[in-house]
């Protein structure tokens, strides 16, 4: 038992996340050619859009679904929006926010162009503290946008009209999952601008906007997009609750920001906080990087209903960096 | 007639300095039982290169550096050799004092004096001596040297550690230094070089680390004292034969925990050494201390733990990530009193405690040390709430105070003996 527990916690979590990333990414885009289906309520970004998914986002059901008339919340169709909430969450616990780290196809995306960026020997841009902590709010706006957006189709607010239909799933339009995931099973037709509509114009032309900024942003910036991820804000509420966690002893920690400095989604807390034990924050992907580059002993630790699977030893990160040293990755 | 004075200094000094690093040696070589074999190599090294005066042999071009924070990795990486000048001899103390203000430190004035008749132990030539812009009078040491001729790099880096301000400015202060290394070397710094360069010093820190743990055993296995000739040897040692070195001492001490072969009296209290740096041949305290009965089992100093103990990581393998994650190591955790505010010195101190379950800290300062001595009181508070005692001992290089030192530190041995046995 000491020994498996050696093997993993001097491996190097950064290739093993490559290759469960590369299965994830066949899995949820070309899933379908061999039937397999893991229902509509994932709490990441498997695209709704490709066609032969593996499984599907929630949110595209979850916009759907807000498009209802507030009196019927209580209803039978209220029912459905709990039990579709709560398949999230099932889901959602057991992973916690790896999901976004080792699973979902956009953010295995990006750091696939990090990597490409990485290659070409070209630098990462960096931010101003204040800039980087007021850009983060946006997702919590997108998420409280594309629930009163379809729940202003079947409602009047405030005396205001009625929206019309097409804000239906208006994150879905400005999505660059959308865009970009069916492209890998052949299908480039959600690149457009679709003029049917005033609103679809201007939701699918933000989309294209969108787009252009999740590749361009993605390659200066590790993780660009995810910094705005509605979904990301979702898991964030449920996050306390989930089982698979990330610790901190702060008494063990030394604050050299070893953490932070490999953190791709530049989470500071990791370094500097040293008072509270459960160290998961609202940006966080849980790729564990910074457990791989803690050099003090159980300072870092990641634990599957309390009981540790990953930690920081002081033996496995001599060996990796002196592994990355040789060859230079 | 200047000349003329400047040899006779010369002389008279290194007869001096030889006089009183031989009596070190022979303290810390005679005076305790169980020699360690793989200290034989340490011993050799500080004879040859103290008392016998044997240049070492470089040929390669030298860096000078002061203080913990120059990054030694970036020196490596242009084919250089960094030797930490931060001096302990009272011989050339007692030149500095010269021309020194007379409340400056002693390490401060020995390195001046040193400097002013040497340029640097034994060494030919230093093509820069680059010093951080730490305290006050390191900072203001370099305009000095600048007219004694040297050839100064003034490392800025910030007076504090906390905001990520203080960390792009360091940042950039190492990028600067980076550039100046490639002109005064004439070699550039190359992504392979800088990989090779980590790897180096991080395989020196990992044999130190390891020694770092093996002190942790109780009953103890070495000696402060050795410790403190181990760390001080990696101020101007070859990287290479020192981490050899190291690593079969630690060898050496394992075998030595298996065969339950270990250090100095069972029950003798477990001390922590704070504060000012010992660095040969002034290792009065650390020797006082063993003489009467303590045993320093861990210590957080500039010349041991706090220059070795921490390991940068790059997420990018590439210069542009590199040069800052290297610039990181040598800030973020450092826990030297010229950053405020310094919370870090006060955890790290209070874990360090913990894991080595040691007895009582003894807090050094160096008169003359503003910063050290500031920091004392809130330090011994913090130390106090947890309930463990401290010590502190003002001093400098001079032996005349040894006798009411001895007395000071028999009585606080004694009262951590008399505590226990309270308990």
């Amino acid at each position: 038992m000491k020994r498996i527990k050696q093997i993993i916690n001097n491996s190097d979590i950064n290739r093993f996340r490559f290759y469960i990333q590369i299965a994830a990414f066949g899995l949820l885009i070309y899933g379908g050619y061999l039937a397999i289906d893991l229902g509509n309520h994932l709490p990441t970004f498997a695209c709704t859009f490709v066609e032969k998914r593996g499984g599907a986002c929630y949110l595209f059901g979850f916009q759907h679904q807000m498009n209802i008339p507030i009196n019927q919340l209580f209803t039978g169709r209220g029912l459905g929006i709990l039990t579709g909430l709560l398949t999230f969450f099932a889901l959602f616990i057991l992973l916690n926010k790896s999901w976004c780290g080792f699973l979902c196809p956009v953010g295995t995306l990006q750091d696939w162009i990090t990597r490409l960026r990485i290659k070409c020997r070209v630098r990462y841009s960096t931010y101003s503290e204040g800039l980087f902590s007021r850009l983060k709010k946006i997702k919590y706006i997108l998420l409280a946008l594309l629930i009163l957006l379809p729940l202003g189709i079947s409602n009047s607010f405030a005396g205001l009209p009625r929206l019309p239909h097409d804000f239906s799933t208006p994150f879905c339009m400005i999505c660059p999952g959308r865009t970009v995931l069916p492209i890998f099973s052949g299908d480039i037709g959600q690149l457009i601008v679709d003029f049917s509509s005033r609103t679809k114009m201007v939701l699918t032309g933000l989309g294209m906007v969108v787009t252009g900024l999740f590749f361009t942003g993605a390659f200066v910036k590790k993780r660009f997009f995810c910094l705005f991820c509605p979904m990301s804000a979702l898991q964030y509420a449920f996050s306390k609750a989930a089982i698979l966690k990330l610790k901190k002893d702060g008494a063990k920690c030394t604050r050299c920001g070893n953490c932070y400095r490999v953190c791709d989604v530049g989470i500071r807390d990791i370094a500097e906080d040293i008072v509270n034990t459960d160290i998961t924050k609202d940006d966080c992907m849980m790729c564990f990087k910074c457990v791989a580059a803690c050099p003090e002993e159980k300072c870092l630790r990641v634990t599957f209903i309390g009981v540790p699977v990953y930690e920081s030893t002081e033996e496995g990160f001599y060996r990796r960096i002196e592994g990355r040293c040789d060859n230079g990755s | 007639m200047e000349a003329e004075r400047l040899e006779r200094l010369k002389k008279t000094t290194y007869l001096h300095l030889a006089m009183e690093a031989k009596e070190t040696l022979k303290k810390i070589e005679e005076d305790f039982p169980d020699r360690l074999e793989a200290m034989e190599y340490f011993y050799n090294l500080f004879h040859r290169v103290y008392t016998e005066g044997t240049p070492l042999k470089i040929n390669r071009k030298t860096i000078g550096i002061m203080c913990m924070q120059v990054p030694e990795e970036l020196i490596y990486a242009t084919g250089a050799i960094p030797v930490r000048l931060c001096s302990g001899a009272h011989a050339f103390d007692q030149v500095g004092a010269e021309f020194m203000p007379s409340k400056s430190c002693p390490l401060m004035k020995a390195t001046m004096g040193m400097l002013y008749i040497d340029h640097a132990l034994y060494r030919e030539s230093l093509d820069m001596v680059v010093i951080p812009t730490t305290c006050d009078q390191k900072r203001k040491a370099g305009e000095f040297l600048e007219e004694m001729g040297f050839n100064i790099y003034t490392l800025e880096i910030p007076p504090t550690k906390d905001t990520e301000e203080a960390r792009y400015y360091w940042q950039n202060s190492v990028k600067r230094f980076a550039l100046m290394l490639q002109e005064t070397t004439g070699q550039r710094i190359t992504r392979k070089r800088m990989r090779e360069a980590i790897k180096r010093l991080n395989s020196a820190r990992q044999q130190y680390r390891r020694l770092f743990h093996l002190r942790t055993s109780s009953p103890s296995l070495i000696y402060g004292k050795d410790t403190f000739v181990i760390t001080n040897a990696y101020f101007f040692d070859e990287i290479e034969k020192w981490t050899e070195a190291l690593r079969s001492l630690n060898d050496e001490l394992e075998r030595r925990k298996k065969e339950g072969l270990f250090t100095g009296n069972r029950s003798a209290p477990r001390l922590l050494l704070t504060g000012s740096p010992p660095v040969f041949p002034n290792l009065k305290l650390p020797l006082l201390i063993e003489e009467a009965g303590g045993l320093i089992v861990a210590d957080e100093v500039c010349s041991s733990s706090r220059l070795l103990y921490d390991a940068p990581v790059f997420d990018e393998a590439n210069l542009y990530d590199m040069i800052p994650a290297i610039a990181d190591r040598y800030l973020k955790p450092c826990t030297c009193p010229s950053f405020v505010p310094n919370n870090d010195r006060k955890r790290r101190l209070l874990e360090i405690a913990r894991k080595f379950g040691v007895d009582g800290v003894v807090y050094q300062a160096y008169s003359g040390c503003q910063l050290y001595e500031m920091e004392q009181r809130s330090i011994a508070r913090t130390l106090m709430d947890e309930g463990i005692p401290m010590l502190y001992i003002e001093t400098d290089y001079s032996p005349e105070d040894v006798g009411q030192l001895s007395t000071r530190i028999e009585a606080f041995i004694e009262s951590i003996r008399s505590r226990r046995r309270r308990q």
